[in-house]
């Protein structure tokens, strides 16, 4: 039996927005899978916090008509990254299985890539990372944890790829759908966050990528992202109200 | 109308070289002081490399801050060396000779300064030898050449290579000159800088060629290390107000308006300093100020064309931007203070030859143009990084900490440090560009008229 | 067809650089690009890990979780996928659970504290028992056993140790759901909570509770939500609430009444159902059963202006619930923490005999029984009624020895029952905890304590998800012992071990050993999930799979009555300072620290609030035109004064909340717990009035009203979201919002046209540039 090569896989990550709950279940489990450092009081108000994943929550109208829309946000893995070219030193590349790679060990610090990125999902490490002795017990053995001066942010949790992938390969079997779970897609309860391969046409996430709700952050920047969103729906919103379909 | 009186050559030498064969009383006292605060920076900067970026101001989204602005300030000041240098001699404007050493010391020591702010705020600065040496060959990994920040070193030390060159061809007369005055290691060290310079014609010709030829090379680096600089931004399409064409020719035209300013300011620095009235002249003031008030008027159409681009292409975070920029505490008072710095109190002024001509007016307001040209900068790099892409969840504000200003204080106490240090041991104005100039100015009898000796002196 | 400069960059972007420059060089962008030979470290994945299912009752209503071990250290947290009541999913305090255990403020030995006005100092175990030994052989009779709401094995065995002793047994939970089992007793004749078939509903109406940040269990209902919204015919949810809860963010239709008027609110629905005859006459015989008393004070505009509803809003609410069935109805949380919150909650629940969800899909799902003998289905805090004379007796004198644990009661009390001078007058109190608390400060016994992840138990979710379930819990990580540069942490014990080794041993010897007789019984039933031929190998089965359930044993119910009494809203007047500018307090479980018990992890204090974007400190939710009204801006410290007493909290404005209304987390303030949490914000608990639910005595924690004044001074909140209240700054972006069956595509164009159109504020430009 065969197993895929490397680079027959895409990974790819769909959230459906309308069923995110803003429950933050998802930046919790990326802050202990990743060793994430502790983002403290002072981190916080200066705007250093660290968090692959983040819901943003953005206000619409006023009281009682007050909406709050969350949206979780974490590296859209871009095909055409405008993190990458501005790297003087290829610390971040695009790899073979549509995953935008950070290599903090070539890492020199300029934070150039994070002007680069449009989703502001780069975070720069002001500080070195601390743990009391004892919470370095729950530190993750697979991931590294970054020094100061450094860029981080989301590997899809590559390391879980790697261990899936390396399993099936050595049992000389396919990975199967579903096989592979980011952190944050596995705690999300109603599952908005949904990771799996666009190479498989019947992958979960290659058919939620069909949906008529499907649209990309920020397209007019040309990032192709391998993160795909599915709008929120608004069930009182009238649909085809004149102006807009006339229009166009 | 010929403002200088004649001078004869001893009166000359002696004036010129005061610096390097009697030392003013001032000076010590001045490098004393100047020498302690860039001794407070380096510690500063240890402090910083030591304990992290975390003590600057910086965070998330606005991840450049001062030490960038600074960069980019000093590029431009750099710019003025071969401005003034290289397109004077070029064009044979026989006003230059006083002015241009002090220019191209300028654009040397502006660069070293400002190639220390990318290394500086980089997040580990001691891993930058992999930005610029090809130092993995045997796995293949190059530095990305398709990076900006690679760019950015290669054009400046491009331009540092070629701008000392420059500033030594030109000092090799004046070396000679000082080996021939002075005794013990002084002269020795004279001696070895000067290579032999005997003032032989042929030495003379292959000193004018090079410095011709120099020039030549100069000027496309000249508009290309400003632009490359200003590709640092263009290229972030995610900036709002960062992601604009016109960046290179705009970031060329400011340097230069900053960049001759600065030499505005330092002239009048020279002649108060050194008593250099009769070699630093009105007419000096006169002449660079004119160009300025058409290069500052440049300038203010790019800086027109790129807030009207804002509101012709009718885009939210754009305008948020500009609205930011313009309108919003306290971004308002720095945009208001850029706008009567960098050009609406100087211009006006030097639209009048009596202010041109005024060394005082000439001096204050150039200053003022640098804190305009300063805050431009500042106002280009820091609102855009903090009002990012339409994320309006993730806008931040920035306020640079005391290690980002000590840092930046330094940089100018560094650069005037330098120049003072340098002063110490070579002539500020060329004395044989100075005799040179003499030679041609001087009036010849011809018949029973006296006339100058050339027609080509500016004024 | 006009572009903006947005849309000329995405066509640029994605044709100009794409296509043109690269096609013409015939080179595809992605040739220049190197893939760097180099690898990141994650790419090599070392070791070997185990993955442990268990359950965390202390933090959970029952979930199931798999914990990630490596080489004996656990790692991570997450849903256990064969758990029937979270399926794999987890919530976002999971992990946060995990620090307790790493915690480097566990307390590492017993403290003995030897006189009242002592200080604590470490003694051995052996020392331990003695001085706990002591106090029980003086109690007899004169002994309380303070727990939280344990469910499972561990909450029998503190009950029934209570009971050895002749002692009470009380658990306590400051955020009281003692008023929903009521309501649910009385209406469904349960004594569990039902479950709400929320994933087959076409309406889901719920009222006060935040079921999908931190009522209930979330994880269940966040499982069931994914599902209601994916459901082909979209799920429709309205949700009535002041502030906006997650629960309200997540709703199709916010309504956010006076707080205290939900039952007015749920009885104005229901008369619009049946004035405007949109349910069957036998549904509407049925309701008038239920509720007695009739509707004839809850016409629509009488209720609408007494919630501050607009009648069009409570119309449509109605229209739909009854409209699009399967509909359920459900309350709690704040909806029951009022002085008429027994009527409210009962009032709530009736609307479900309205609409025939009783025991059907996509309706209310009873539980069925505990599926042990011993071991009750469903736990709750003691009213707070009987604590204030529990309280009464302490401070008399008339209990000898007070054994707490689990719950900070100090911290979790409001001011009215003065419970630390009552603490005082108990000879002994002893107090079981992994982490420095407030309570502590007034043990004379302090006994460090194993976590979830250490010991042995069960778990009977409440609500389960509608048949019988039952968890298991295992030591997933040995029991660390002494401190040493390894970070091993604490010398600790379990609390159920403790307990039985001080007891007769009438009802087992050991958590592990009760644990496994147990699961044996249950081998006997030839039931459910796992099925073995010894107990043993049963026993391994149940432990590897986290649980055993059995799919066939449901639950049933029984229509009650809704009390009569108590129609009228009546909100807490005693509560008013007596001033016309007072709010109505909304005291709200934080997301990431719930009531607290979470503050020392500083996962839990720095994950964001979803609504606030705050953490690690205190705030204080106004609406903000309200706010800008009052002066009050982001930052301004705010002075909170209710009868019982004054907190400091920072201001959030902002728009999602009622005006009138101020919503203030629970779960900081606490003076001790560790270096993440002491002196942190306040607790809003403290300040909460001595009013109570008229029908349970339980404490109407919502029905306290404050005066709101500036401090004066102003600080930054530590918050995630930026400098700015974050609202888009164009339609769309960077969440597009469809209609039902509208494809992003036309929402982007409608979008675009409104850009314009707001932009330019030329209609007609937009309109001929086609
Ligand atoms: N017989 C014999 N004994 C020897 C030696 C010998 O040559 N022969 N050599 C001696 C020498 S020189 C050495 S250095 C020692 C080495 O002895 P050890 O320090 O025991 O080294 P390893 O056997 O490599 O085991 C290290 C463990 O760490 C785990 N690990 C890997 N990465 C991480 C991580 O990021 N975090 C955590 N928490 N764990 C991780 C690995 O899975 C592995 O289980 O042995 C000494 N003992
Ligand atoms: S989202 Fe940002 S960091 Fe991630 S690949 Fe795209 S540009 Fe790079
Ligand atoms: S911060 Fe690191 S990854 Fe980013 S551009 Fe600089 S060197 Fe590259
Ligand atoms: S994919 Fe992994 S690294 Fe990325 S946000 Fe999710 S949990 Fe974090
Ligand atoms: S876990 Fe899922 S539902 Fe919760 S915030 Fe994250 S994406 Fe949204």
């Amino acid at each position: 039996m065969t197993t895929a090569a490397f680079g027959t896989h895409n990974w790819g990550m769909v959230v459906d927005v309308d069923k995110c709950i803003g429950c933050n279940a998802c930046v919790v489990a990326c802050q202990a899978e990743n060793n994430i450092p502790i983002n403290t009081q002072d981190r916080v108000e200066r705007a250093r916090s660290i968090a692959w994943i983040r819901v943003e929550r953005y206000w619409i109208g006023d009281f009682p008509d007050a909406k709050a829309q969350f949206i979780p946000i974490m590296c859209q893995h871009c095909e055409n990254a405008p993190c990458e070219p501005v790297c003087p030193v290829y610390a971040t590349y695009h790899d073979a299985e549509g995953m935008n790679i950070q290599v903090y060990n070539r890492c020199v610090g300029t934070r150039y890539c994070a002007n680069g990125c449009p989703y502001i999902v780069r975070f720069f490490n002001y500080w070195e990372p601390v743990w009391p002795e004892s919470l370095r017990n729950h530190l993750n053995p697979d991931v590294t944890v970054r020094s100061r001066g450094i860029m981080e942010k989301c590997s899809f949790c590559v390391h879980r790829i790697r261990r899936v992938a390396r399993g099936a390969r050595s049992a000389g079997v396919e990975i199967a759908d579903g096989a592979i779970q980011t952190a944050c897609s596995s705690a999300c309860p109603t599952s908005a966050l949904n990771f799996g391969n666009f190479n498989d046409p019947n992958s979960k996430v290659s058919k939620m990528r069909d949906d008529k709700r499907h649209y990309t952050l920020l397209d007019q920047f040309g990032t192709d992202p391998n993160v795909i969103y599915l709008a929120k729906i608004d069930a009182n919103k009238k649909v085809g109200a004149g102006e807009a379909s006339s229009h166009g | 109308m010929q403002q200088r009186r004649e001078l004869d050559q001893v009166y000359t030498n002696r004036k010129l070289l005061n610096g390097q064969l009697d030392t003013p009383k001032w000076w010590a006292p001045t490098v004393s002081i100047l020498g302690v605060i860039v001794l407070l920076g380096l510690i500063v900067i240890a402090i910083m490399i030591n304990k992290g970026l975390g003590v600057t101001g910086l965070s998330r989204p606005v991840y450049w801050g001062l030490f960038i602005t600074t960069f980019v300030f000093w590029v431009g000041i750099s710019h003025a060396g071969i401005m003034i240098s290289a397109i004077l001699r070029l064009t044979q404007a026989e006003w230059r000779r006083p002015v241009t050493r002090a220019a191209e010391l300028l654009t040397v020591f502006s660069l070293l300064t400002a190639l220390v702010f990318p290394l500086i705020h980089a997040g580990r600065p001691w891993r930058i030898a992999y930005w610029i040496m090809p130092y993995d060959v045997a796995r293949g990994i190059y530095p990305n050449i398709r990076s900006p920040l690679i760019m950015d070193p290669v054009a400046i030390s491009t331009y540092l290579i070629g701008s000392s060159l420059f500033l030594y061809i030109a000092l090799l007369p004046d070396l000679g000159n000082l080996r021939d005055r002075t005794a013990g290691w002084k002269n020795a060290m004279y001696t070895v800088l000067a290579l032999g310079w005997r003032g032989n014609p042929r030495q003379w010709k292959m000193q004018t060629v090079g410095g011709i030829l120099l020039s030549a090379l100069m000027l496309p680096i000249f508009v290309s290390v400003h632009s490359i600089v200003s590709w640092d931004f263009a290229i972030a399409a995610a900036v709002e107000g960062w992601h604009s064409t016109i960046f290179a020719p705009y970031f060329v035209i400011g340097a230069v308006h900053s960049g001759v300013s600065a030499v505005v300011t330092m002239m009048a620095l020279m002649r108060w300093l050194w008593k250099w009235d009769d070699f630093i002249r009105p007419e000096h003031f006169d002449a660079l100020a004119r160009p300025l008030i058409v290069v500052a008027t440049g300038w203010l159409g790019f800086t027109f064309l790129e807030l009207t681009f804002a509101l012709y292409g009718q885009d939210a975070p754009e305008i948020a931007l500009r609205e930011m920029q313009m309108f919003e505490w306290p971004w308002n008072l720095l945009f208001i203070i850029f706008f009567l710095t960098a050009y609406a109190i100087p211009v006006p002024m030097w639209l009048f030859k009596r202010v041109r001509t005024n060394i005082a007016l000439m001096f204050w307001t150039s200053i003022l143009v640098n804190i305009g040209m300063w805050l431009e900068r500042f106002l280009i790099i820091v609102p855009g990084l903090a009002r990012r892409t339409p994320f309006v969840y993730t806008w931040e504000a920035y306020r640079p900490s005391a290690v980002e200003w000590t840092i930046f204080i330094w940089s100018f106490a560094w650069v005037t440090f330098l120049m003072l240090l340098f002063s110490k041991f070579f002539p500020l104005v060329p004395l044989f560009e100075q005799k040179e100039s003499q030679v041609f100015t001087d009036d010849v009898m011809i018949g029973r008229a006296k006339v100058p000796a050339i027609v080509r002196e500016a004024d | 067809m006009k572009l903006n400069r947005r849309e000329f960059l995405a066509l640029t972007g994605k044709t100009a650089a794409g296509a043109v420059i690269f096609a013409a060089c015939g080179l595809p962008e992605r040739e220049l690009i190197v893939q760097s030979p180099v690898d990141l470290p994650e790419d090599l994945v070392r070791g070997e890990d185990a993955w442990y299912a268990t359950s965390m009752g202390d933090f959970t209503n029952g979930d199931g979780v798999l914990v990630r071990v490596m080489q004996g250290r656990a790692k991570k947290i997450e849903g256990n996928p064969d758990h029937p009541v979270n399926r794999g999913k987890a919530t976002a305090r999971y992990d946060s659970a995990l620090q307790l255990l790493y915690s480097p403020d566990r307390i590492r030995e017993p403290m003995l504290r030897y006189s009242k006005a002592g200080n604590l100092v470490g003694i051995t175990w052996e020392q331990a028992d003695t001085r706990f030994r002591e106090a029980l052989a003086n109690a007899d009779g004169a002994l309380t056993v303070v727990t939280n709401p344990i469910r499972g094995h561990l909450g029998s065995v503190a009950s029934k140790f209570a009971e050895q002793f002749n002692g009470k047994y009380m658990p306590f939970d400051p955020v009281e759901q003692g008023v929903l089992h009521g309501a649910v007793k009385s209406v469904f004749g349960q004594d569990q909570l039902p479950t709400f078939d929320i994933s087959n509903a076409q309406t889901v109406l719920s009222f006060g509770a935040d079921w999908l940040g931190t009522w209930g269990s979330p994880a269940q209902f966040g499982v069931k939500f994914g599902e209601f919204r994916e459901q082909s015919d979209r799920g429709y949810l309205i949700h009535a609430e002041p502030r906006m809860s997650l629960t309200a963010a997540a709703a199709d239709l916010w309504l956010a009444p006076i707080p205290g008027t939900e039952g007015d609110l749920a009885l104005g629905i229901a008369s619009v159902i049946i004035d405007e005859g949109l349910v069957s006459p036998q549904n509407v015989a049925a309701f008038d059963v239920a509720v007695s008393g009739g509707l004839n004070n809850y016409g629509v505009t009488d209720v609408a202006s007494r919630t501050g509803i607009s009648v069009d809003r409570i119309e449509m609410a109605a229209r739909r619930f009854a409209d699009h069935t399967p509909a359920v109805a459900f309350g709690g949380g704040s909806a029951g923490a009022h002085t008429n919150g027994s009527f409210n909650l009962g009032a709530i629940y009736a609307l479900n005999v309205l609409v025939g969800a009783i025991d059907s899909a996509g309706g209310v799902v009873p539980n069925p029984g505990s599926a042990f003998g011993d071991v009750s289905a469903s736990a709750t805090g003691e009213p707070f009624e009987a604590w204030e004379s529990e309280i009464a007796n302490w401070r008399a004198g008339n209990v000898e020895t007070v054994i707490i644990r689990g719950t900070d009661i100090v911290h979790g009390m409001p001011n009215s029952v003065a419970i630390r001078e009552a603490l005082d007058q108990v000879p002994n109190v002893i107090v079981f905890g992994a982490v420095h608390d407030d309570t502590m400060d007034f043990a004379d016994l302090v006994l460090p304590e194993l976590t979830f992840l250490e010991t042995w138990g069960t778990d009977i979710p409440e609500p389960g998800p509608g048949y019988q379930v039952v968890g298991t819990q295992q030591p997933v990580v040995a029991p660390t012992i002494k401190r040493d540069e390894s970070g091993l942490i604490s010398n600790a014990r379990g609390f159920g071990d403790t307990l039985l080794a001080m007891s007769d041993g009438s009802y087992g010897s050991s958590m592990e050993r009760i644990v496994s007789d147990a699961l044996s019984d249950l081998h006997d039933t030839g039931r459910g999930s796992v099925s073995a031929s010894t107990a043993k190998l049963f026993t391994n089965g149940v432990m590897q799979r986290g649980g055993w359930w059995d799919t066939s044993e449901k639950g049933s119910s029984s229509v009650g009555k809704v009390m009569a009494a108590k129609k009228n809203a009546e909100y807490s007047e005693t509560g008013s300072l007596g001033t016309g500018d007072d709010f109505y307090l909304a005291p709200f479980l934080s997301n990431s620290l719930l009531d607290g018990r979470l503050a020392a992890s500083p996962w839990a204090q720095q994950t964001p609030d979803p609504v606030s974007s705050a953490s690690w400190s205190t705030w204080a939710e106004i609406n903000s035109i309200e706010a800008k009204d009052l002066g009050i801006r982001e930052g301004d410290v705010l002075l909170i004064r209710s009868n019982s007493g004054e907190i400091e909290v920072l201001a959030y404005p902002h728009p999602g909340v009622r005006p009138g209304v101020i919503g203030i987390p629970i779960g900081q303030g606490h003076k001790n717990g560790g270096r993440y949490a002491e002196e942190r914000g306040s607790n809003v608990l403290s300040i909460l009035v001595d009013e109570k639910d008229s029908e349970t005595g339980a404490l109407a924690w919502a029905a306290t009203r404050v005066r709101v004044q500036r401090a004066g001074r102003r600080v930054k909140v530590p918050k995630f979201e930026g400098n700015v209240e974050a609202r888009p700054i164009e339609p769309g972006v960077p969440v597009l919002v469809v209609g039902i069956g509208e494809t992003s595509e036309e929402a982007e164009k409608a979008n675009h046209y409104e850009y314009q159109k707001r932009f330019l504020g030329k209609e007609k430009e937009a309109d001929s540039n086609e």
